[in-house]
């Protein structure tokens, strides 16, 4: 089981727990509570009321804060994986051609040959996402909000930069990348991203247009989704 | 502070959602934990503070 399973079990296990915690205290009315009554805890022996309100504490206040904590772990995690990107239909083409064996695009090559063992989409867009910087997280939500209130149109395309660091990292200084000399000179412009990798190397995606409604790769790629 | 009830509500309906994020992580119920049962966590937890606050303002203790 990954961390983001646990995760997600744990965030399970402490929803039902906290509902079922703010449904009792809900019924509780503080004021008809018996004051001569006594609850024991194991370690102490407290009133009723303070028992109640402690029960409330821990209702309103320890458990919705450990459950949004583990929740937001489990969101941040859970992005990593490729089925995450895959449940937005929008990106189905993405993943349809990275898994089609024919595709010479960029992801399917490094898919194919086995290059990232896992989390293909994390691993190369890991500056951006909800698992980027806080700024990328912003335009996560960002993402989210536009696709889930349909405030979208097809086909998608990214506003910022790809930023070759994401090829580099892996890339820079391994003998084959090394030997390229146009790598040497162009490497400032590598660097500072003003020349895309994609340049020279084909393109990493289905195209914009095999990506539209109405384009006969559309169904292909999408898997007739919609 | 006699009832806790629309917090405890509130904070009740924020955990079913979670629930179901964690039943089903998809982009609805993602968009549902974090614009609809994190802001209802916030305000559950603030109404409790406020009854908390308004006990003990009468009880004199603050």
């Amino acid at each position: 089981m990954e961390t983001a399973d646990v995760f997600r079990v744990l965030t399970g296990v402490l929803s039902v727990l906290g509902a079922l915690l703010c449904v009792w205290v809900a019924r509780v009315n503080f004021g008809r509570i018996d004051p001569e009554r006594k609850v024991s805890l194991g370690v102490a022996t407290v009133s009723g009321v303070a028992f109640f309100k402690l029960l409330a504490l821990a209702a309103l206040f320890a458990v919705p804060a450990a459950t949004v904590a583990v929740a937001n772990y489990h969101t941040v995690e859970g992005v990593h994986g490729v089925e995450a990107c895959n449940r937005c239909h929008v990106m189905t083409p993405m993943v349809t051609d990275m898994r089609d064996a024919s595709s010479q695009t960029l992801a399917a090559r490094h898919f194919r040959n086995g290059w990232i063992a896992k989390d293909q989409c994390f691993v190369c867009h890991s500056d951006y996402g909800l698992a980027g910087d806080l700024r990328a997280k912003m335009e996560g939500y960002r993402h989210l909000a536009r696709y889930t209130t349909g405030t979208f149109t097809e086909p998608i395309k990214f506003r910022g930069v790809f930023h070759n660091d994401n090829c580099l990292k892996c890339h820079e200084g391994t003998p084959r990348f090394v030997a390229v000399p146009s790598h040497v000179t162009v490497r400032a412009r590598l660097a500072d991203s003003s020349l895309s990798c994609l340049n020279c190397h084909g393109r990493a995606h289905p195209t914009r247009d095999q990506r539209t409604p109405g384009h006969a790769d559309y169904g292909r790629l999408t898997g007739e989704k919609r | 502070m006699n009832s806790v009830r629309l917090p405890a509500l509130a904070a009740a309906v924020a955990f079913l959602i979670t629930a179901l994020y964690a039943v089903d992580p998809g982009p609805y119920a993602m968009a549902a934990f974090v614009f609809l049962a994190q802001p209802l966590f916030v305000i559950a937890g603030a109404g409790y503070a406020y009854r908390v606050w308004k006990d003990l303002r009468g009880r004199k203790v603050l």
